[in-house]
């Protein structure tokens, strides 16, 4: 117990000066330091620094009803489309996890051809994506003499809202970071949710304005006739059109089916136009293009709608063949506006729509406050304990307390190498363990005045103490580091970040109570040679 | 000449008082249960749902002034900053449906539950910016914690309180015996009725932040009990023959001076919390600087006291009496 062999001490000095590299940039500004030196600060939470929290989830009706929607077409295209046969005439309709397809036309006989539409159906229904054991995307089912249902498996909803919260994480750090350079931070939790932490970010409206868009971009031909507006106004809306309207344009009536839709475009840009107003530039893909090259080609002197989410953004005139893929939008837009939309654009179409539930904005000035008073009743808790280890133990509380400071540095440290995230919970937690720190010195002074009291002499006693309070300074702390390790895995929020800083504490409080106040201890007992602690 | 804290030796027959000891314990209890069935816990955002904002008061901005000018609804009070500026907060449920605007009117029922909370704090946020003439950088906090997500905090949060109790359960049986496992989580729930008991006492608002205090406390409490444990085994090895009453005693005397120096310099650490941490860590303190006392009280009282009724011996099957525990670490 009272043995350090050189290369123990060694150890211990290396694992403190560690404890002070690593820990310092937290105290000084390390930017002038040579290279070798780690200037990385401790990650705040954003209750220290302030932005937004945001938690948003995609609910599987949504996700499966956009995927049905899209199989619709397939449907569609697979019961019209046969050599030897009449088109399957049939209604499709999805109603949130289910479609039902009602065929219209029965046979001579009065039966209607289920069995053959199924047959049809299946031929589209490809394999469920990325599963290995097999087994259909969807399920076909007869519902009835002249009804199918098609509805979503288990194996293969669970696929599909993976991938969908994939594809959402993608989009979501695509818009609001379309540079990549933000310290934003998004992480999945459970099967269909996404937090996102903006450090720096006043405002989640905005943030919510972003996301909450479906990104779901066309281009669509104009029909200007005056007698077709004149009539979808009076109600009666030609067949294969729609009357839609935007903030610039007004009603207009536009072909359903795109010519251009979103994976047609490969990225959109803030630029600025001639008079030097913000406008968005986009650039089309090499299909993309070609098919707009196609058709400005065969829609000369018509106009062509730009439509985000249903609402028109531009209708300009198609004055000649456009080549090259080109296209901007100008507009009555304010920078921010054009780089939020371009963002968007972009970032491509939401798989479903984005749900908000939880949202906590703190702003940049409270957070320094909180940093502000939980420093200083750090350093004011660290001075107090610190007086009162010293009034009742003397030299040996000079060692707690020079143990209890590397024990904060060495809590830094390791924060620091974690990669942990430092909250205010966090921080009364770095405090709590000031007070419970000592728990192990008192632990030990108290054991030694016992052994004295019963006779020993310094060393025998020091020797006892220590081998006699180990045990109960192991059972008692790694009860509690128990308590800790379970609330980091099964808590949240404020509850993680206490539990890091206190786990993170014991450790530490075990190795600078236990090893480094007994090396202080010995190294003073061989150079003082007391004959008695004063206690 | 160093300060003594505490006596050297002490011989406080603790166990003779054992009765009035679970008598008090489990009066105080039964009181708890009564005020949480009462009067209830006063459950924040995290919990309840709903909304909590905070503005800096300013000459023009003042918690009257919210009142009467945001009006319906919210709850406002003042609060205090270490460095003496005053805030407002704002707190509130979700609003009528009148006040949300025609495009929360057209949601489905189902949806509407789900985004009242987000509708109302996004009204009364614009409100007031539009009210007062704030921009987002004069809003200090704003959270909003939808229906779904406080049900899942909450259960999370007693998932967690039960499993780690399990585990702590388990370890002490796997350290000393049944008896001590028992008596150290009994101590545990115990030291935690009695907090929650305090909590509804005087309305401290509940929140995650409180649970982490509450963790903290079932934390020292265990710390606590188990030092007592640990000398009681050591005793009881050297007197095999002693009655556990007095094995205790003995334990208890010895660890006493411990227990006070620990005691104080946790709490002065905590006491450094409430005056200098400012309004968001002061509930969370304020129960940690009970949770000391009452976690102390039980080790004493309650916890061996319960392990005294159920015998003291460390004896478990294919386990020798004089196991040495981490002797051999260091």
């Amino acid at each position: 117990m009272l043995q350090f062999p050189a290369w123990k001490v060694l150890l211990v000095l290396a694992v403190l000066a560690w404890g002070v590299v690593m820990s310092l940039p937290n105290a000084v500004n390390m930017s002038g330091a040579p290279d070798w030196v780690p200037k990385k600060a401790v990650n705040l939470g954003l209750d220290l620094r302030g932005g937004v929290y945001l938690e948003m989830e995609i609910r599987p009706q949504d996700v499966i009803g956009g995927r049905l929607e899209v199989f619709a077409r397939d449907v569609r295209t697979a019961l019209a489309r046969t050599d030897t046969q009449d088109p399957v005439a049939h209604l499709a309709e999805v109603n949130g996890r289910t479609m039902t397809i009602k065929l219209t036309r029965a046979d001579a006989s009065g039966n209607f051809p289920v069995a053959d539409a199924i047959a049809r159906i299946e031929k589209v229904n490809g394999p469920v994506e990325g599963g290995l054991a097999g087994g259909k995307t969807f399920d076909v089912a007869r519902a009835g003499p002249d009804t199918i249902a098609i509805t979503v498996p288990a194996n293969s909803e669970n696929l599909m809202m993976a991938d969908a919260l994939a594809k959402t994480e993608t989009i979501v750090r695509r818009r609001i970071d379309p540079d990549g350079v933000a310290e934003i931070s998004i992480t999945r939790s459970g099967s269909n949710r996404l937090i996102l932490e903006a450090p720096g970010e006043p405002d989640p409206q905005r943030l919510k304005d972003l996301l909450s868009r479906d990104g779901r971009m066309t281009f669509n031909i104009v029909d200007d006739s005056a007698s077709s507006i004149a009539a979808a106004q009076a109600g009666v809306v030609k067949p294969g059109f729609r009357l839609i309207s935007g903030p610039t344009t007004g009603p207009l009536l536009i072909r359903s089916i795109p010519e251009i839709v979103g994976s047609d475009i490969a990225s959109a840009s803030q630029g600025n136009d001639e008079a030097n107003r913000p406008q968005i530039n986009f650039r089309l893909n090499s299909n993309g293009a070609r098919k707009f090259f196609e058709t400005t080609r065969s829609n000369t002197n018509k106009r062509f709608a730009i439509v985000l989410d249903d609402s028109i953004m531009s209708a300009p005139s198609i004055n000649e063949p456009i080549p090259g893929g080109n296209v901007r939008i100008t507009g009555d837009f304010t920078i921010e506006e054009a780089q939020d939309l371009a963002a968007i654009i972009s970032a491509g179409e939401m798989p479903a729509k984005v749900q908000f539930l939880d949202q906590r904005v703190v702003s940049s000035t409270l957070g320094e406050d909180s940093i502000r008073s939980g420093y200083l009743a750090a350093v004011v808790g660290l001075a107090l304990v610190g007086c009162f280890m010293i009034l009742a133990y003397g030299a040996q509380g000079v060692f707690a307390v020079a143990s209890l400071a590397m024990n904060i540095v060495l809590i830094f440290a390791s924060l620091t190498l974690l990669n942990a995230t430092l909250t205010l919970p966090g921080i009364a937690g770095i405090i709590l363990t000031i007070g419970m720190a000592v728990d192990a010195n008192v632990l030990v002074f108290e054991r030694i005045r016992e052994e004295q009291r019963n006779g020993r002499s310094i060393w025998t006693a020091v020797q006892a103490g220590y081998e006699r309070a180990l045990i109960t300074i192991l059972d008692s702390n790694i009860t509690t580091l128990f308590a800790a390790g379970i609330l980091y895995a099964l808590g949240s929020g404020p509850v993680k970040g206490f539990a890091v800083t206190l786990a993170l504490g014991i450790i530490t409080s075990v190795f600078t109570a236990f090893i480094f106040t007994r090396m202080l201890t010995v190294f003073w007992m061989k150079i003082a040679k007391p004959k008695r602690f004063a206690i | 000449m160093l300060i003594k804290f505490w006596p050297a030796e002490t011989k406080i027959p603790f166990m003779r008082y054992r009765y009035v000891g679970v008598t008090l314990s489990i009066l105080m209890i039964i009181g708890s249960f009564f005020l949480l069935a009462t009067r209830g816990l006063n459950l924040g955002v995290d919990f309840a749902g709903g909304s909590v904002i905070e503005l800096t008061e300013s000459e023009t901005v003042t918690v009257s002034e919210v009142r009467s000018k945001i009006g319906n609804g919210l709850t406002v009070n003042s609060a205090t900053d270490t460095d003496g500026t005053r805030r407002i907060v704002i707190r509130f449920g979700d609003l009528d449906e009148s006040l949300l605007g025609p495009e929360f009117a057209a949601l489905s029922p189902e949806e509407k539950v789900e985004r009242a909370s987000s509708a109302s704090n996004t009204f009364v946020v614009n409100e007031i910016k539009s009210t007062f003439n704030l921009t987002d950088q004069d809003i200090l906090r704003n959270d909003s914690v939808g229906p779904k997500v406080s049900g899942e905090l909450f259960r999370e949060g007693m998932i967690a309180l039960g499993v780690a109790t399990v585990m702590m359960l388990l370890y002490i049986a796997f350290r000393y015996s049944w008896s001590y496992a028992i008596g150290g989580v009994a101590a545990l729930a115990h030291d935690a009725i009695g907090t929650m008991g305090l909590f509804a006492l005087l309305q401290i608002e509940f929140d995650l932040t409180t649970v982490a205090a509450l963790l903290t406390i079932i934390g020292y409490s265990i710390n606590d009990s188990v030092v007592v444990f640990d000398r009681i085994r050591e005793v009881r090895r050297k007197y095999k023959q002693m009655p556990s009453n007095e094995v205790i005693d003995i334990a208890t005397n010895q660890t006493l001076s411990r227990t006070f120096l620990t005691a104080g310099t946790t709490l002065i650490a905590i006491l450094a919390i409430t005056i200098f941490g400012g309004p968001v860590l002061q509930g969370m303190s304020i129960a940690m600087i009970w949770g000391i006392f009452i976690g102390t009280y039980s080790s004493i009282f309650f916890a061996s006291a319960i392990v005294m009724a159920l015998g003291t011996d460390i004896r478990r099957p294919g386990v020798p009496d004089d196991t040495p525990g981490f002797q051999g670490a260091s």
